[in-house]
C-alpha cells in the first residue's frame, strides 16, 4: 500500500512540470488587491477569452510585491507590475525592469501626455489617476487654501495623512506651496505643521476610517484621494470637495515590465488591452479606476467620482517621482522629528 | 492496546515521528525568522555589527516608543489581571448552568474580528459617542479620547482582557473550594485571602494570562494603529513604517528582535515569580 502511494506520488511529482509546460500561454501580473472582482470582470476574463492565455495574478502591497519581484530578479516570476510611479521609479533604479515597447501598444496615442513616459525612458505607463484635495464640512468652514488646514477655525478637527501613506507628501508639498515653499526637502511644511501637531486630531494611515471621523463629527477637514470621495459623498452630510487657490495634488499609478521575463509580447498586448477605451471606461464606470486614456467619456455622476477630464488632469501638482525616492528616508525622519515628536 | 504503547513507549520511533514537523517548522519558520532577525546583526559594508540596536536605542524617539510600548503592554497586563481575577471569582461562584452561561460571554468577543471590535470603540469613544454622551449628561464638555494613549489602553485591555479572564478561570475551578471560606474564618481579611491563598493558588493562571496579554498587547498591531494613529506610535507601528515605507529592514528586524526577546523574559519573569511565590509557599 504504502509503495503504491509513493509511486503515486512520485508521479504526480514527476507530471507536474508538464501540465505547466502544456499551459505556457500565460501572464502572471502583480496588482494591488483592491477591486479585484472588477478587474476580473472587466480585464482578466475578457483578456483571457480574447488571447486564450491564463492570467495569473499575484496580489499585496508594494513592498511585498516589490520583495517578490526583487528575489526573483534572475528568473522573474512576474511578468508585468502596477506600481505607484515612485515605486515604479525604484525598481527600475535597481535594474528590475526594462522599457515598454510602445509602438506595440495601440492605445499609446490616447493617453493623456503626462501618462506616456513618467518615469523616461518607456520605462513605464500611466494607466490611472487620483486627485489629492481636501473634504471639508461646509456648514462649519469654509477651505480655500491649503494653509485652511492649519487656521484657528479648525484647530482641533483635522485629519492629516500620515507622511508613510500616499497622500501625505504630496498634501505636504501642497501645505508649502501655500505657506510660500515649492521645495520637496517639505522642511517648511513640515516644521509649521509639528508646531500645529497638537491641532490635528490624528495624522491617519487609513483613509476608510476618515468618512466616519466625519460622521462622528471626529474630524471636520482633511486631504484625502479622489477614491474616498463617494463614501464622503453618500454620508448625506453637508460635505464638499475643496478647490484650493494653490491647485490639487495627487498620484498615478504606471504598469511596468519586469526585465528578461521573457513573455514581453503577451505582457504588452495586456497592457494594450488595459488602456484601450472600452476597458478603461468600464473600470471608470465602475469606480474602480480614473481613465488616462483620454477618449474615454462617462455621464456627469460617473465623472464626479473621478479625477476625470483633460483639464483637471493637467492641472494636477504632482509631486515628481524623483524627488520622492530621494527624500523619503529623510521625510521620515523629519516627520518624526518635527511633527509626531 | 500493549503493540500501541510499545510502539509510542519507543523513543526512536517518537522522535522519528516528530522528525517530518521539525523539519517542516525549521525550514518554512525559524529558517526565514533567523534570515530576517539577521539582518539587524549586519553593518552597512556586510559582516557582523550590532550597529542597527546601538542607532535604535541612542535615538530618544525609538527609546520613547520602546518605553511607551512596555508601559501600555505592563498596565494592561496589570489591569487586565485585576479585573479578571474579580471577574473569575465572581463566575467561579455562580451556579453550574449560568456559569458556562456567563463564560459564553466572555469568550464571544474572541469570535469576533479585533478589527472590527476595535473599529466599535472609534464610534463608542468619539466625540458624539456614548461615553462623551454619558459625560454630557453631567454637564462635562466632551473629552478627547479617540488618538490617545487612554483609547489604545481602552483598545487593547477589551481585546485581551478574555484571555486572562479564561486563564484564571480554569486556575480558579482547580482550586479547593473551601479554601477561601477557611481562610476566611481563620480571620483574614479579602485582601490577605486575595494575596495569600487566591494568587498563590491560581499562579500557573495568571503566568499563562499575563504572557498572553502582554505578548498580545506587545505584539497587536491593528488597535494601536487605529485607536492611537502616528500620535501613538508603538513598536508593532513602528515596525510597519520602517517596513512599507523606508523599506528599512535592519531597523525592523531590531524591533522585532526586541518585541521577541521582551515576550520572552516577560514569560520568564512571570514564571520565576510565581516559582518564587511556590518555594515561599512551602
Amino acid at each position: 500500500m504504502i509503495k503504491r502511494i509513493a509511486l503515486a506520488s512520485v508521479s504526480a511529482l514527476a507530471l507536474a512540470p508538464m501540465a505547466a509546460q502544456a499551459d505556457d500561454c500565460s501572464l502572471t501580473i502583480s496588482v494591488y488587491a483592491f477591486a479585484q472582482d472588477d478587474f476580473d470582470r472587466i480585464v482578466y476574463q475578457p483578456f483571457e477569452d480574447m488571447t486564450g492565455c491564463k492570467i495569473v495574478v499575484e496580489t499585496g502591497n508594494s513592498v511585498e510585491r516589490l520583495a517578490k519581484i526583487e528575489a526573483n530578479r534572475e528568473s522573474p516570476v512576474i511578468d508585468m507590475a502596477v506600481l505607484a510611479t515612485h515605486d515604479a521609479l525604484g525598481a527600475a533604479n535597481d535594474g528590475l525592469l526594462q522599457p515598454i515597447d510602445v509602438s506595440k501598444l495601440e492605445n499609446y496615442d490616447k493617453l493623456y501626455d503626462i501618462a506616456k513616459d513618467p518615469l523616461g525612458n518607456h520605462m513605464a505607463v500611466g494607466y490611472t489617476f487620483y486627485a489629492t484635495s481636501i473634504v471639508y464640512r461646509t456648514d462649519k468652514v469654509d477651505v480655500t487654501s491649503w494653509a485652511d488646514l492649519l487656521s484657528p477655525e479648525l484647530a482641533g478637527n483635522v485629519a492629516f495623512p500620515d507622511v508613510t501613506t500616499n497622500q501625505g507628501p504630496p498634501s505636504l508639498y501642497m501645505l508649502g506651496k501655500a505657506l510660500g515653499s515649492d521645495d520637496t526637502s517639505l522642511d517648511v511644511p513640515m516644521t509649521e505643521l509639528g508646531e500645529h501637531a497638537d491641532d490635528m486630531v490624528t495624522f491617519y494611515v487609513r483613509s476608510s476610517q476618515l468618512a466616519q471621523l466625519m460622521q462622528q463629527e471626529e474630524i471636520w477637514a482633511a486631504p484625502v484621494g479622489r477614491f474616498s470621495w463617494a463614501q464622503f459623498k453618500e454620508s448625506g452630510l453637508p460635505i464638499a470637495w475643496a478647490t484650493p487657490k494653490e491647485g490639487q495634488t495627487g498620484g498615478m499609478n504606471v504598469m511596468v515590465m519586469t526585465a528578461n521575463n521573457g513573455n514581453e509580447e503577451l505582457a504588452t498586448k495586456f497592457m494594450d488591452f488595459w488602456l484601450s477605451t472600452p476597458v478603461q471606461t468600464a473600470l471608470a464606470e465602475a469606480l474602480v479606476d480614473s481613465p488616462a486614456n483620454s477618449e474615454v467619456t462617462v455621464s456627469d455622476e460617473i465623472a464626479d467620482n473621478l479625477t476625470y477630464g483633460a483639464e483637471t488632469v493637467n492641472s494636477l501638482h504632482l509631486l515628481p517621482p524623483e524627488a520622492m525616492i530621494a527624500n523619503r528616508d529623510a521625510w521620515i525622519e523629519k516627520w518624526n522629528n518635527l511633527v509626531v515628536k | 492496546m500493549s503493540s500501541s504503547n510499545g510502539l509510542f513507549g519507543n523513543r526512536a520511533i517518537g522522535l522519528s515521528l516528530t522528525l517530518p514537523a521539525a523539519i517542516f517548522a525549521a525550514a518554512l519558520f525559524l529558517v526565514p525568522v533567523a534570515i530576517l532577525l539577521s539582518e539587524g546583526f549586519t553593518g552597512p559594508e556586510g559582516g557582523f555589527s550590532l550597529g542597527p540596536y546601538v542607532d535604535f536605542f541612542a535615538d530618544p524617539r525609538y527609546r520613547a516608543v520602546f518605553w511607551r510600548t512596555l508601559k501600555l503592554g505592563a498596565l494592561v497586563t496589570c489591569v487586565s489581571a485585576i479585573l479578571g481575577y474579580i471577574v473569575a471569582y465572581a463566575i467561579v461562584t455562580l451556579p453550574s448552568a449560568s456559569r458556562s452561561k456567563v463564560f459564553g460571554l466572555i469568550i464571544l468577543p474572541l469570535m469576533i474580528s479585533p478589527v472590527a471590535r476595535t473599529y466599535a470603540w472609534l464610534v463608542i469613544l468619539g466625540r458624539t459617542g456614548i461615553v462623551n454622551d454619558a459625560l454630557g449628561l453631567f454637564g462635562i464638555e466632551p473629552v478627547r479620547f479617540l488618538f490617545t494613549e487612554t483609547a489604545v489602553f481602552i483598545g487593547l485591555l477589551q481585546l485581551f482582557m478574555p484571555l486572562m479572564i479564561v486563564s484564571l478561570l480554569s486556575a480558579m475551578e482547580n482550586m479547593p473550594t473551601d479554601a477561601v471560606p477557611a481562610a476566611r474564618m481563620l480571620g483574614a481579611n479579602w485582601i490577605q485571602v486575595f494575596t495569600r491563598v487566591i494568587v498563590p493558588l491560581t499562579r500557573e493562571g495568571l503566568v499563562i494570562g499575563g504572557t498572553l496579554v502582554f505578548t498580545g498587547s506587545l505584539t497587536a498591531y491593528i488597535t494601536p494603529a487605529i485607536l492611537g494613529g502616528s500620535k501613538v506610535l508603538m513598536l508593532e507601528t513602528l515596525l510597519y513604517q520602517r517596513v512599507t515605507v523606508g523599506r528599512d529592514f535592519a531597523s525592523a528586524s531590531v524591533i522585532a528582535m526586541i518585541l521577541i526577546l521582551v515576550c520572552f523574559a516577560a514569560n520568564l519573569g512571570l514564571r520565576r515569580l510565581a516559582t518564587v511565590k511556590k518555594r515561599a509557599m512551602k
